[in-house]
């Protein structure tokens, strides 16, 4: 709008430019030479109008006339520099303030869709974040169940080992607490109550021979 | 011939490996050749009597020889030597080394109620804690308190699994 008014006011100074030299060379043409009839002889009517005209624009009214002619000119260019220094700062503060509104529209679209960008790659990480979790937590139980299962296997594997050599772990223990406390001779009556019990296969045995 | 004069003549408690037997053995043959150096010898020469031991003391009172008698060593020797060849011997292993006390009663026992000639070839087994493991030609037998326990072992974990559920 306002680009359109600048060109106006400078189509309206170039008009009046134009004009006022179109003016200078009709004028200029006007105080030329006699003129002569096409018939070779001078025209007196135009000789006397030429003479009253020489009378009434004589040079000082013409320099008169120029002067003013010249001012007003002066006075136009004054006054179309005034307006348009005054249009060019009005538009240039309106295009300013277009720069501005425009910057800060450009700046606030280009922020919005950073944002958006930011929001998404965050709500992508999060969303990646929750997903390692999830895994992690379902590796983590199975890892635990399994890790569970085979503690429970070891420990049945080894209370079946201690319980299948129970008895030698538990003579092992006798033997290191109280084995230097066991006297051979308070074994007799167990000694030979057990060959009691098992006397008739002894005697078998050795009587069978080889 | 011989099982007579097996059945004759007793081991006393104190022979109780095939070793003892052999020393008695070679006592008696010492014993033989030096009464029968005396009985060549010449006269006037000063012959050193032969010493028995404490086991061949006891086999002679035990069994009532008189070892001056040619035909008493020629029975003990026979016999000796069949008890060497013929006799039972059972393996025994302790945890520790048996008094020569328990060890008499043992062979009491063994010889009065499974053979009278048993001999005994004992071992040592510091394992066996308790008890003792008895092989015969064929046969094993374990008295040891590892076999209890394991005989045992349900009232062991019956016991066991009290103490848990009282824990």
């Amino acid at each position: 709008m306002t680009i359109w008014w600048l060109v106006l006011i400078l189509a309206m100074i170039g008009s009046g430019g134009i004009a006022f030299i179109w003016l200078a060379v009709r004028v200029g043409r006007a105080t030329g030479g006699p003129v002569v009839s096409t018939t070779g002889r001078p025209n007196s009517i135009e000789a006397a109008a030429r003479e009253d005209v020489d009378h009434l624009f004589n040079d000082e009214f013409r320099e008169e006339l120029r002067n003013r002619g010249r001012l007003h000119f002066e006075k136009i260019i004054g006054e179309s520099a005034m307006f348009l220094q005054q249009d060019l700062r009005l538009t240039t503060s309106q295009l300013n303030e277009y720069m501005k509104d425009e910057i800060t529209k450009k700046l606030q679209e280009e922020f919005s869709k950073y944002e958006q960008s930011i929001n998404d790659a965050k709500q992508l990480a999060i969303d990646s974040i929750q997903k390692t979790n999830l895994a992690i937590d379902e590796q983590r139980s199975t890892l635990s169940a399994q890790v569970q299962k085979e503690i429970l296997t070891e420990k049945q594997q080894l209370l079946q080992r201690f319980e299948n050599n129970m008895a030698d772990i538990i003579n092992h223990y006798v033997l290191a607490a109280i084995g230097d406390q066991i006297d051979l001779s308070d074994q007799l009556e167990y000694i030979l109550g057990e060959l009691e019990a098992n006397k008739q296969a002894i005697v078998e045995d050795i009587l069978s021979g080889a | 011939m011989a099982h007579e004069t097996a059945k004759d003549l007793k081991l006393p408690v104190l022979v109780v490996s095939l070793v003892d037997v052999g020393r008695l053995l070679r006592e008696i043959e010492a014993l033989d050749d030096t009464l029968l150096q005396l009985h060549v010898r010449q006269g006037g020469k000063a012959v050193a009597m032969p010493k028995t031991s404490l086991l061949m003391d006891q086999l002679i009172e035990l069994n009532s020889l008189n070892l001056l008698q040619a035909a008493d060593r020629q029975r003990l020797q026979r016999f000796l030597t069949l008890v060497k060849q013929k006799a039972p011997v059972l393996h025994i292993s302790f945890a520790a080394d048996p008094s020569v006390v328990f060890t008499q009663k043992l062979m009491t026992w063994l010889r009065r109620e499974v053979h009278p000639q048993l001999l005994l070839t004992i071992g040592l087994q510091p394992s066996i804690a308790a008890g003792c493991m008895i092989r015969t030609t064929n046969k094993y037998f374990d008295f040891t308190l590892r076999q209890k326990f394991g005989a045992k072992r349900d009232l062991l974990m019956e016991k066991i699994g009290v103490s848990e559920a009282a824990a």
